[in-house]
């Protein structure tokens, strides 16, 4: 028994751990796996499987080389200048034998050299052999800093699984996901480090690299010729303002059916993930609800504006991959601000530019984009100088304006599409 | 877990309920010469004297105030020697051994009730600066300092809320003796003149609102409430006591005295009651023995003076699988672990906790924000730690570090157990 200082407080909460936490995500994403896989059968399989394999694969590897390199080698380099310095010296005495021919002399002296030489080399050899298990080991199977152990990469992978529409080459996916996996987090420094949402760079990288060859094949309308303007978000990127025949927003809500990436389908299904990681408390619930509300306050602005039905701020919310990323992407702790009012903030901000580019621009992948816009903004909101832990009364206002501001420039921007 | 954490794992059930163990005859006790205040001090006996209780030995003497020192049994000076004290700095003490005749000192006599009547609170003061009294609920700050205030008081407020766990002591003060504290409060209102006095107690003691709310008949001349407050960390940081006991927010940094209010722990609340009724200083007091590290966790009324050592041994020890151990003077979240069991119980040790170690497993931070929901004085604690490990004493400046007050509850509620108090306490060091 030993008698230990530490500093107060000398008590942790006993259930906060970030493996709970991440274990937690990968619950809330299985029913939407399991729907998937049920929807889109071998695709959704395929496409998970080379999201989560070339995301996990390329951080193991990225750790098996890091601790490659650096690996305790001192003992080693050691005995290896020793086995140097022998050679040197037989090197010189090859020298003096060519000066004054002593053969005697010369044989005597290699030789006891070379007797040096071989025991310096067994004692690498016993050195090698007595610590396989320890230090000199090369390969580690389980590696110390690999992340899967508190499920992050596991979660990433399985989210960009998810987002990828379901006709897109297995190979398109794997370079996403290393990609994605190398520029974002491991360069950054690992988990934790990371400024850009790990899965939402992948589904964007993957969204500009490869265009049309990240598209949707499966429940497309029958009247359509299968290219990806054919899902709800394309019909309303043509026509933006006119009720999509094809799909009811039950078809939306539930997913049965549905065309557009593989996970992204069912609202009935995100909402049940998000509403035990609500009741779990593994995720901040104020970042979705802002988010989603501020399209659909943002959208109802158009509605009345354009004098069209509800079904226009229904549609804004069940389709595309709104509610998935809101719950599942912005949520990332990790890239998203660390105070409340900074993450009302860039929740807003998320369904502001969300909302924009639906509304005015051509990609469907508004979501992604917008979480990858607003991450950039994070070590502005998190600034020192003005970050605040609560809401003073001038902020509010200030963020009243804004809001109303914003409103207004959407229905202006509306009466002009 | 990403939600705001206002409680602290309670584990006080262990030994709320046991009878308080009596162990007020150690046959040694050691009186601390100095403290973290006071390096200097004068000493006016010397080895073989023999003091009565209550005797004045010496002097202690800090930048800007001089403190007596007194006896707290009867018996024969001994050697001097260097024992740690509960903020875990070593301290010199002397020894006495106890001759268990509890014989007092003359000047130790009771003040009758007609005189008392009469004391003005500049005789208030002398007599609570005379007899060296000092916040009991771990500060150590003079209370006669508090006392003297010149503001206009309209509130006493006494914190009897004891929000950290673990802990009893203040439990079993105020379920034996409720008449010391409502007279000790009698007397601080009428040093300063108060209109009205605040016992706040938290809502979920029901027990000690009984006692409190049946001694309070007796003083129904006096207006004195009883405010009954939510069971949370830290609901006994005098700030929130103040603003959920009387509604009136003092800002951080602000002296509660400019706001009408004076607030004193329930324990100097006895004291100053021992001090001017008996004219005793600070001789027992409560501690508790608890923590996962000591066979039989209890509450100890005890001696000022007596050896931590003979605590844990009256509690039958440490257990024998512990492995590395804790102790921690105070509570768990804000109490100071010490490197020895070599500690002096002061009139300031509220408790002696025995933790077996946990070595937590650090993950990298992953700004779930938890700390920031918690923080009771909303600062922004992964922000300070992270200009902290950037060494950024401007960012720190502008995240006011300076506002927190080493609660812990960052460091508790964290998920990926970095010990976040640590480096807001550096930020804190770092500004100045």
């Amino acid at each position: 028994m030993k008698i230990v200082e530490k500093s107060a407080p000398h008590l942790r909460k006993p259930n906060a751990s970030v493996v709970r936490m991440m274990r937690d995500v990968v619950i809330a994403l299985m029913p939407l796996v399991i729907f998937a896989i049920y929807n889109h059968g071998l695709d959704a399989v395929v496409i998970l499987a080379a999201a989560i394999g070339s995301m996990v694969g390329t951080e193991y590897i990225y750790y098996q080389i890091v601790d490659y390199v650096k690996r305790d080698r001192t003992k080693h380099e050691e005995i290896k200048d020793k086995i140097a310095g022998f050679n040197k010296q037989i090197e010189t005495a090859k020298a003096a034998y060519q000066e004054d021919s002593n053969q005697e002399l010369y044989d005597e002296t290699v030789e006891k050299l070379k007797a040096e030489i071989r025991k310096a080399k067994d004692e690498l050899r016993a050195y090698k052999q007595a610590s396989t298990k320890e230090e000199n080991k090369r390969f580690h199977l389980f590696n110390r800093n690999f992340t899967l152990y508190n499920y992050s990469i596991l979660v990433s992978g399985i989210i960009f699984g998810l987002t990828v529409p379901d006709s897109t080459h297995f190979m398109i996916v794997i370079i996403g996901g290393v990609a994605a996996t190398l520029l974002v987090k491991m360069i950054f420094g690992g988990m934790g480090q990371n400024i850009f949402n790990i899965a939402g760079f992948a589904r964007a990288f993957i969204a500009l690299g490869f265009g049309a060859a990240v598209g949707v094949s499966n429940h497309l309308p029958v009247q359509d010729d299968g290219s990806a303007g054919a899902t709800v978000l394309g019909s309303l990127t043509s026509n933006p303002f006119t009720e999509p025949s094809t799909f009811s927003i039950w078809d939306m809500f539930s997913g049965i059916g549905f065309p557009g990436a593989i996970g992204e389908a069912s609202a009935l299904l995100i909402l049940a993930g998000a509403l035990y990681m609500f009741v779990r408390k593994s995720f901040d619930v104020f970042v979705p609800l802002v988010y989603v509300g501020t399209v659909f306050v943002l959208s109802t602005a158009v509605m009345v504006q354009q004098d069209i039905g509800w079904w226009y701020p229904m549609t804004h919310i069940f389709s595309g991959g709104l509610l998935f990323g809101a719950v599942f992407m912005a949520t990332d702790p990790i890239t998203i601000p660390v105070t409340r009012p900074g993450r009302v903030y860039f929740a807003f901000g998320l369904g502001v530019i969300t909302f924009v580019i639906r509304l005015f621009g051509q990609y469907p992948e508004g979501v992604v984009f917008a979480i990858l816009i607003m991450n950039m903004f994070v070590p502005a909101i998190d600034y020192a100088k003005w970050s605040k832990n609560k809401f003073s009364l001038k902020s509010s206002l200030i963020f009243s304006a804004v809001i109303l501001l914003t409103i207004f420039a959407v229905w202006v921007g509306a009466s002009n599409v | 877990m990403i939600a705001k954490t206002k409680r602290v794992s309670d584990y006080k059930q262990l030994n709320k309920e046991l009878p308080t163990l009596r162990y007020v005859d150690p046959e040694y006790v050691y009186i601390n010469l100095t403290t973290n205040r006071c390096e200097e001090y004068r000493l006016d006996v010397k080895k073989g004297d023999y003091v009565k209780l209550g005797q004045i030995l010496g002097e202690r003497d800090g930048c800007f105030f001089k403190q007596p020192i007194y006896a707290t049994v009867s018996g024969h000076i001994e050697d001097k020697v260097t024992k740690i004290d509960g903020t875990g700095i070593e301290v010199e003490c002397i020894t006495i051994r106890n001759d268990f005749q509890d014989t007092y000192d003359e000047t130790i006599t009771d003040r009758p009730e007609n005189v008392i009547e009469h004391l003005t609170q500049k005789e208030m003061v002398d007599i609570v600066k005379e007899k060296a009294l000092v916040g009991l609920g771990g500060s150590g700050f003079p209370t006669y300092i508090k006392l003297a205030t010149e503001e206009k008081i309209d509130t006493v407020v006494i914190n009897a809320i004891e929000c950290e766990p673990y802990l009893s002591s203040d439990y079993r003060l105020i379920k034996d003796q409720p008449d010391e504290i409502f007279n000790g409060l009698k007397y601080i209102m009428q040093a300063v003149n108060a209109k009205q006095g605040i016992i706040a107690v938290k809502k979920t003691k029901k027990e000690l609102i009984e006692v409190l709310e049946n001694e309070q008949k007796r003083f129904q001349d006096l207006n004195i409430k009883i405010a009954k407050l939510g069971d949370y960390y830290p609901q006994g940081w005098e700030i929130e006591t103040f603003k959920n006991a009387t509604g009136i927010k003092v800002p951080i940094g602000d002296l509660p005295m400019k706001h009408g209010l004076l607030g004193f722990n329930v324990s100097t609340t006895e004291s100053i009651y021992e001090a001017i009724k008996h004219n005793l200083p600070v001789t027992k007091r409560f501690v508790t023995v608890n923590g996962d590290g000591v066979k039989f966790p209890q509450s100890i009324r005890t001696r000022v003076g007596t050896s931590v050592k003979d605590l844990i041994k009256l509690s039958d020890g440490f257990v024998e699988d512990a492995g590395n151990i804790e102790i921690v003077i105070g509570g768990p979240m804000m109490g100071s672990s010490v490197k020895n069991d070599d500690v002096i119980i002061t009139p300031t040790t509220t408790s002696v906790l025995v933790f077996k170690s946990v070595d937590y497993k650090e993950e990298p931070c992953v700004r779930c924000g938890s700390c920031v929901y918690s923080c009771p004085v909303d600062i922004t604690p992964v922000s300070i730690m992270n200009a902290v490990k950037r060494n950024d004493k401007e960012a720190i400046k502008d995240l006011s570090a300076n506002k927190c007050i080493e609660c812990g509850l960052c460091a508790y509620v964290c998920t990926s157990k970095i010990h976040v108090t640590d480096y807001v306490r550096k930020g804190k060091s770092l500004i100045g």
